[in-house]
């Protein structure tokens, strides 16, 4: 027994690697067709619970040692790749936060994945649940758990991508395509943050570790800067102002969904990168007074917005972000063992209450108490709160519509150039209306047609007569696309990618 | 001018409202779901010719799927020969095809129905002019215009035109915001604050935010807050006002309001009942109120998408002529709308339509050739596919043809002939016949198997009164093969008594009768040891306190929430993995340590009235009263003498964790709640000498060595909770353990069978094994299944019990017992008829529209519902509320109308039902099937609404097995009846 405990740190890497492995195996049976009717079913979700059960039991395999033989702190498992400045590695942190949250997070993520298996019994996307939450359980232990900001990049991106397809799990519902698209969007946010500050890591300190990072000593203004990104990163997963619409509009996908990622895990994972980078929020009283201001900001528009809403898991969802709001309140004022343990047992009580939801007929017996006076006659207040202070349409016209008119343009660069620049098979038309056989589409095809065409013209003309027009029309047909271009050029969204591009080089 | 018009508006609307109302959903809130037909409102038209309103009205698929007819076809459910049964009684006239070889017009429909539908592309576009490749592309732009703005769907809504030509939902901005202010309005209960201005009715609720609501900004709708303030504060005329902007012909406005409702037919189908029932809220609701804001919105914003759409705001009837007048515009922007185009010319068209978004644009004429071509050659390709389909079936029944093109266009158009509605009858007729074959002959066979015994019986050790309710059917079933001795009744499970009850810890007295019953009195429980009562209810009171508390205030105090959080949720994840991993054995754990805490107090219902009525509402029954309720109901079930020992009344009902729609699944009988306390009053009173003398001096003489006693059945964990038995006297002890141990057994036999339904079960589980399969289902939350509810209810029996009993039946018939001998007159069993028929039918059809379209009859699945208001669902959190059945209620479900089989001569029948409007209805409009067996000669008959009663002569042989286990091991899915041998008495 004692040589397993000694040892146990040293098999931490398969905890985020289980549920992974269990992705990949029911990605492995849904392409061979496995997945058909009731029989494959039970083989997909004994899977996740078991991977999540394996990760559970070796994270408390972990703790046990950790009551015996101390934190174990930072470990390096394994150099992915490195050069002679900077390296990336599979490394991990295992602290007295870590550990709990882990854990905790672990024993969710079980329980869920044991829920759903009778929950989606027979659903549409019942393998495609089970895989997504197999890819979740994996990234958000390697968020929590990673020793370097790299290894917890991987994660968040993991959490995002599943996040985005759990909401749009009924995606044949317009509501709930178009709401995992705005998640999706507004989720970008938090991970051009987080690749700023990952580059600006790479640039000054050198290293993604995060004991190096928290013993680098920048000069406080670098500091500040390279924080930013994560502080934007954490702002963004736990949907704090003014990044907090989406999650309100992330109710759709099924229960226990609603439950392991708005509930419980995900929404903390914010919290916890701030929790994670306390050494150096400590340094900066300025950027920690910001996340008091935030949170606080966030607690009182979730608090109003919960008061109005009139469906359980709307009102929960407001309840949740109330109390992630005070976790940076506490965070911003440095109680950091406070938030770790208001995050652990949030996480626990808002796993039931989301799990339970379709119960609330039952659990409760009365409309509950009016708000205070001077707050219940407010009209604009409460049309404000039940339109949820209009940040959702606002975050639609600054960050979504813009996004979809990039990709509209994207979509018509590729229909008006590259596609007729490639050519495609079967469509090629003549190029030379004298020489019909000669038949090419797209640039590589119309350059060959065009070199036997000079070629037979020089031949024509060494042997029989005067020039052509081709250059002209060359010429001509740049003119078309330079004027293309600065028509695009003058749209307001170009303008401003180029000043933010401007800046960003001058940064 | 509005002044002297408005009494005038308003009395046409009250007209508009009421029928309007036919077409919504009349659910009630969530909390008190009842099964009702989801058609009630069309039940005065013959049935097909309702299915063909509603789906005219609603869009909704009013047949099961035609693949799932296919499928049943494969499978040996309907044969060929019940599809041309069914073609001759409700097809059009059959003929010969001339040219073909003798080939009947009724070939050529079964090939077509058995291979697919002739309509082409979306049924919505079906009764859409055909295109030629020959005429002029304007001519026919035009034609397909004008057809489009009368196809239903479209005709009355300017919304769906303005998104079929712009793919852009005019409501989508707004639509969220209108169900929020929806929601708050109607909210019962969840939401802690609520709209200062609800108090003048949701539409000046909505008007007061609507006026300070900045997102009309946002969508760049600045104008709208001026016209907002301009509103008159009636909504009649705020209505009136709209519908004359939008539209000048009075005689139409009927036809947009009822789009406009049924857009969210949820929602206006709950402010309609709120509207009915206004004490069930606090609030002021309206129909209205919604429909002055919709129109409102309605005008405002279509006006402002046609703006969008041509670069100038139109009134409706100029949008009409724009489009009149711009063929080739119509014709692209269809076209996109409609699908099927070639490759090259949907990106063309698609490309012209995104480039023509907010700005001038030319070339739809040059287009328009073009995209006729395509959607012409698709729709050619189509028909040949189609045609090539029908010749294929053709040839496997027999006639391979190879036509010409004159026959091959006859052939098309016989086809034709069926549309989607009539196929869908004529498949959902052979299917009823089929099953109606196989039951009809399964009581012949074992009234032919009864006919050949002796008449002398032993007497019956013990006599149970069951609920009628199918479910109820195996239990009674198993009960009977276990003990031989024990008779067995059914009938509504309120057992005649109609009553408010209210129990030792109920809040306030709930009613216990079906749903049209308002019940006149009040049986209160009293607790018999009144300290230890308080005891019991100031812990309890306590108990629930905290329990209140935990789960409000972690939702909105701001310094309570974190701090119960905080002592919460280690707890909460301990009770998650022990229920996750014992969930039977945590219910038991905390059923235990909450009697340990509270203290159990025995208590007894008051069943005499001591005082005089207040309010209509009497507490207790007189003893006249008692003797009539326990007279009715014996003579109704048949119950007059050969009394047994004992005489059990089971109440039922099902109780199930985590499922809102928990209502759906107890007694329908007790309008959605446990049945128990009927039963226990029923033996209550049956037990008091005064009620024993006065039925005595009526004829019924129950002799004093009958106690009767009383328990209540769950349905969904298959135990049952005994009632009074500690004040047994001895003398029946003996008798009451052994019932007990029968019954107990029979319930576990019954949890055997259920399992063969359920996907997760054992599929050939031991009795203990299924027993405790079931109750781990009942007490897990993550059950999206606890029951499977009235799922595959199929027909019901009104008769003695020896007509059925001896047949597995597969638990699909609701069994009503009724004696037709002493019912000389008939007034028996149309008092039973009149009871039972419309909550059979009710849940029959209910099931029935709920499986044939899931999404508009039914609620969906239940994995993304989300609880709104305390009074019905949501998609998500941004929906239609939804009503009707979930998908796992329905998903096994065989959707067909009830079959009722009453044991009585045709003609006192018809008398009945003559006589009897909503019986004339039920049964003359076709919404049930009804047969009849005489109970002298044991002939049967069938009724046909056209054609009266028809004898019925067929007889198949019927699987004969020991016991129902031997029949259904090892079988998943439904099985035709069969004879059991053994359990015979």
């Amino acid at each position: 027994m004692n040589e397993v405990l000694r040892h146990a740190v040293d098999w931490i890497w398969l905890v985020p690697l289980w549920p992974l492995l269990a992705a990949l195996v029911i990605g492995l049976r849904m392409l061979l067709g496995r997945t058909h009717g009731d029989a494959a079913e039970p083989a997909t979700s004994r899977l996740v619970s078991a991977a999540a059960l394996a990760a559970l039991l070796g994270l408390l395999l972990v703790d046990l040692a950790v009551l015996r033989y101390g934190w174990p702190g930072h470990r390096a498992v394994w150099d992915w790749f490195g050069s002679d400045a900077w390296q990336g590695r599979l490394s991990f942190l295992l602290d007295a936060l870590s550990l709990p949250v882990a854990t905790t997070f672990a024993l969710i993520g079980w329980l869920v994945a044991r829920f759903s298996a009778s929950y989606l019994h027979r659903e549409p996307g019942f393998h495609r649940f089970f895989l997504v939450l197999a890819l979740f359980l994996g990234g958000i232990q390697w968020v929590v758990l990673g020793g370097n900001a790299l290894i917890v990049f991987v994660g968040w991106e993991l959490c995002g991508v599943a996040s985005f397809l759990l909401i749009a799990h009924a995606w044949q519902r317009p509501t709930a395509s178009g709401n995992a698209l705005f998640a999706f969007i507004a989720n970008r946010a938090g991970d051009a943050g987080l690749l700023f500050s990952l580059g600006l890591c790479a640039l000054w300190v050198g290293s993604f570790e995060w004991p190096q990072l928290f013993a680098s000593h920048l000069p406080l203004v670098d500091l500040r800067v390279l924080l930013l990104g994560f502080v934007v990163a954490g702002l963004v997963k736990s949907a704090q102002l003014p990044f907090s619409p989406w999650i309100g509009r992330a109710l759709e996908g099924p229960t226990p969904s609603s439950a392991i990622f708005y509930g419980a895990v995900l929404i903390h994972a914010g919290v916890y990168l701030m929790l994670r980078l306390q050494p150096l929020l400590g340094q900066l009283p300025d950027v920690a007074a910001g996340l008091v201001l935030i949170g606080a900001l966030t607690a009182g528009y979730a608090w109003l917005c919960g008061l109005v809403q009139s469906d359980v898991k709307s009102s929960l969802i407001f309840a949740t972000l109330f109390q992630v709001a005070l976790m940076f309140v506490a965070i911003g004022l440095g109680w950091t063992t406070l938030a770790t343990v208001h995050l652990c047992l949030h996480a626990g009580w808002r796993t039931w209450q989301f799990l339970l939801a379709p119960s609330w007929l039952t659990l409760t017996r009365a409309r509950p108490a009016p708000p205070p006076s001077w707050l219940a006659s407010r009209q604009w207040l409460y049309t404000a709160a039940l339109q949820r202070f209009w940040l959702d349409r606002l975050g639609d016209i600054l960050i979504g519509q813009p996004t979809r008119a990039i990709a509209g343009d994207l979509r018509a660069l590729e229909a008006g150039f590259i596609d007729p620049a490639i050519g495609q098979p079967g469509r090629g038309a003549a190029v030379d209306e004298q020489r019909p056989l000669v038949r090419a589409d797209g640039l590589p095809g119309r350059l060959l047609a065009r070199l036997s065409g000079f070629l037979q013209r020089i031949e024509n003309r060494l042997l029989l007569h005067g020039r052509g027009g081709s250059g002209e029309r060359m010429l001509r047909e740049a003119g078309h696309w330079l004027r293309t271009l600065e028509a695009l050029l003058e749209e307001p969204r170009y303008l401003m990618m180029a000043v933010m591009a401007t800046f960003v080089v001058i940064l | 001018m509005h002044v002297d018009r408005a009494p005038d508006f308003r009395q046409r609307l009250a007209d508009w409202l009421s029928h309007l109302e036919h077409l919504l959903p009349a659910q009630a809130p969530i909390r008190d779901f009842v099964h009702h037909n989801t058609l009630h409102g069309l039940q005065h038209l013959p049935f097909a010719e309702a299915l063909r309103a509603a789906q005219a009205a609603t869009g909704a698929r009013t047949y099961w799927d035609e693949a799932n007819f296919r499928a049943a076809h494969a499978a040996g459910r309907i044969s060929r020969d019940d599809l041309l049964a069914a073609l001759a009684e409700a097809g059009p006239p059959d003929g010969d095809i001339a040219g073909a070889d003798g080939l009947r017009r009724r070939e050529v429909w079964l090939a077509s129905l058995l291979s697919a539908p002739a309509a082409y592309g979306d049924p919505d576009f079906a009764a859409l002019p055909r295109l030629t490749a020959a005429g002029d592309w304007r001519q026919q732009a035009n034609a397909r215009w004008q057809a489009l703005c009368e196809a239903p769907g479209y005709c009355a809504s300017w919304r769906r035109l303005l998104q079929h030509l712009s793919g852009e939902d005019v409501l989508a901005g707004v639509h969220t915001a209108l169900k929020r202010h929806l929601a708050a309005h109607l909210d019962l209960g969840l939401a802690v604050w609520r709209n200062p201005a609800r108090a003048g009715g949701f539409y000046a609720a909505w008007k007061a935010s609507a006026g300070l609501d900045l997102a009309w900004e946002l969508d760049e709708l600045p104008g709208i807050h001026a016209d907002i303030r301009q509103l008159p504060d009636d909504p009649l005329l705020a209505l009136e006002q709209s519908l004359r902007a939008l539209l000048p012909d009075e005689n139409r406005w009927l036809a947009w309001l009822t789009a406009l409702a049924l857009e969210l037919p949820g929602w206006a189908g709950m402010m309609r009942w709120r509207e009915r029932h206004p004490a069930s809220g606090d609030v002021p609701v309206a129909l209205v109120d919604y429909l002055a804001v919709r129109a409102f919105l309605e005008h405002g914003l279509c006006r402002e998408a046609t703006r969008r759409l041509t670069g100038a705001p139109l009134d409706f009837a100029e949008f009409l002529d724009y489009y009149r007048a711009c063929p080739g515009e119509f014709l692209v922007r269809h076209a996109l709308a409609v699908g099927g185009l070639d490759e090259a010319t949907g990106a063309a068209v698609a490309g012209l339509c995104a480039a023509a978004a907010g700005r001038e644009a030319s070339g739809w004429d040059a287009l328009a050739p073009q995209v006729l071509a395509s959607l012409q050659a698709a729709e050619a390709q189509h028909d040949a596919q189609y045609l090539a389909g029908l010749l294929d079936t053709l040839a496997q029944l027999g006639r391979p043809l190879s036509p010409d093109v004159r026959l091959a266009g006859e052939l098309r158009q016989t086809a034709a002939a069926l549309d989607a509605g009539r196929r869908g009858e004529i498949w959902l007729l052979a299917y009823e016949a089929h099953y109606r074959e196989q039951i009809l002959s399964a009581l012949a066979s074992n009234l032919k198997r009864h006919a050949g015994r002796p008449a002398t019986r032993l007497p019956p050790s013990a006599q149970v009164v069951f609920c009628m309710d199918d479910r109820e059917e195996g239990t009674r079933r198993h009960l009977e093969e276990i003990a031989p001795t024990v008779e067995t009744f059914g009938a509504a499970g309120f057992f005649g008594i109609a009553m408010r009850w209210r129990g030792i810890d109920d809040a306030t007295a709930t009613a216990l009768c079906p749903v049209v019953v308002t019940p006149q009195h009040q049986i209160d429980e009293r607790p018999c040891d009144a300290a230890r009562w308080q005891v019991h209810a100031g812990r309890r009171e306590r108990r629930l306190r905290w329990r209140e508390r935990l789960y409000q205030q972690t939702r909105h105090a701001p310094l309570a929430g974190p701090l119960l959080t905080a002592l919460a949720g280690a707890p909460a994840l301990a009770a998650l993995t022990a229920g996750s991993l014992a969930p039977a054995w945590l219910a038991r754990a905390s059923a235990r340590w909450r009697r340990l805490y509270e203290g159990e107090v025995p208590a007894e219902p008051q069943v005499c009235a001591t005082a005089p009525a207040v309010d209509g509402i009497q507490h207790g029954f007189s003893d006249i009263e008692q003797v009539d309720r326990v007279e009715a109901f014996l003579r109704t079930i048949g119950l007059t003498d050969g009394f047994a020992p004992l005489v059990l009344m089971l109440g039922h009902g099902s109780h199930s964790r985590n499922n809102p729609h928990a209502s759906a699944y107890e007694c329908g009988a007790c309008s959605g709640r446990h049945g128990g306390p009927n039963a226990r009053v029923f033996a209550w009173l049956a037990n008091r000498p005064a009620v024993r003398a006065g039925l005595r001096a009526r004829g019924i003489a129950i002799p004093d060595g009958t106690r009767f006693i009383a328990a209540g059945h769950d349905t969904c964990d298959d135990t049952v909770d005994w009632y009074d038995l500690p004040d047994l006297p001895a003398p029946w002890q003996a008798a009451v353990d052994q019932l007990v141990g029968q019954l107990g057994e029979a319930c576990r036999a019954h949890a055997v069978e259920r399992c063969r339904r359920l996907a997760s079960a054992p599929l050939r589980p031991g009795p203990w094994q299924a027993r405790r399969h079931v109750a781990g289902r009942a007490a897990d939350p993550a059950q999206a299944r606890p029951e499977l509810g009235h799922a595959t209810n199929a027909a019901a029996f009104i008769g003695r019990r020896a007509l059925s009993r001896g047949l597995f039946l597969d638990r699909r018939v609701f069994l009503i017992s009724y004696d037709p001998l002493p019912d000389d007159d008939g007034r028996i069993v149309e008092s039973i008829l009149l009871a039972a028929g419309p909550v059979g039918a009710g849940i029959a059809l209910e099931y029935y529209f709920s499986t044939v379209d899931n999404e508009r009859f039914g609620c969906g699945s239940k994995v993304t519902h989300n609880l709104t208001g305390l009074f019905g669902v949501m998609d998500g959190a941004d929906s239609d509320l939804r009503t009707g059945l979930p998908w796992q209620m329905v998903e096994i479900h065989e959707p067909m109308r009830l079959l009722v089989v009453v044991e009585q001569a045709p003609a006192l029948l018809s008398a009945i039902v003559a006589r009897q409007p909503a019986l004339q209805e039920l049964v003359g409009n076709a919404w049930i099937q009804l047969a009849a067996v005489d109970p002298v000669s044991g002939e049967i008959f069938r009724h046909c609404p056209r054609r009266g009663w028809l004898p019925w002569l067929g007889a198949q042989a019927l699987p004969r097995v020991a016991r129902s286990a031997d029949w259904f091991a090892g079988e998943r899915g439904a099985l035709a009846p069969a004879l059991l041998l053994g359990g015979e008495r």
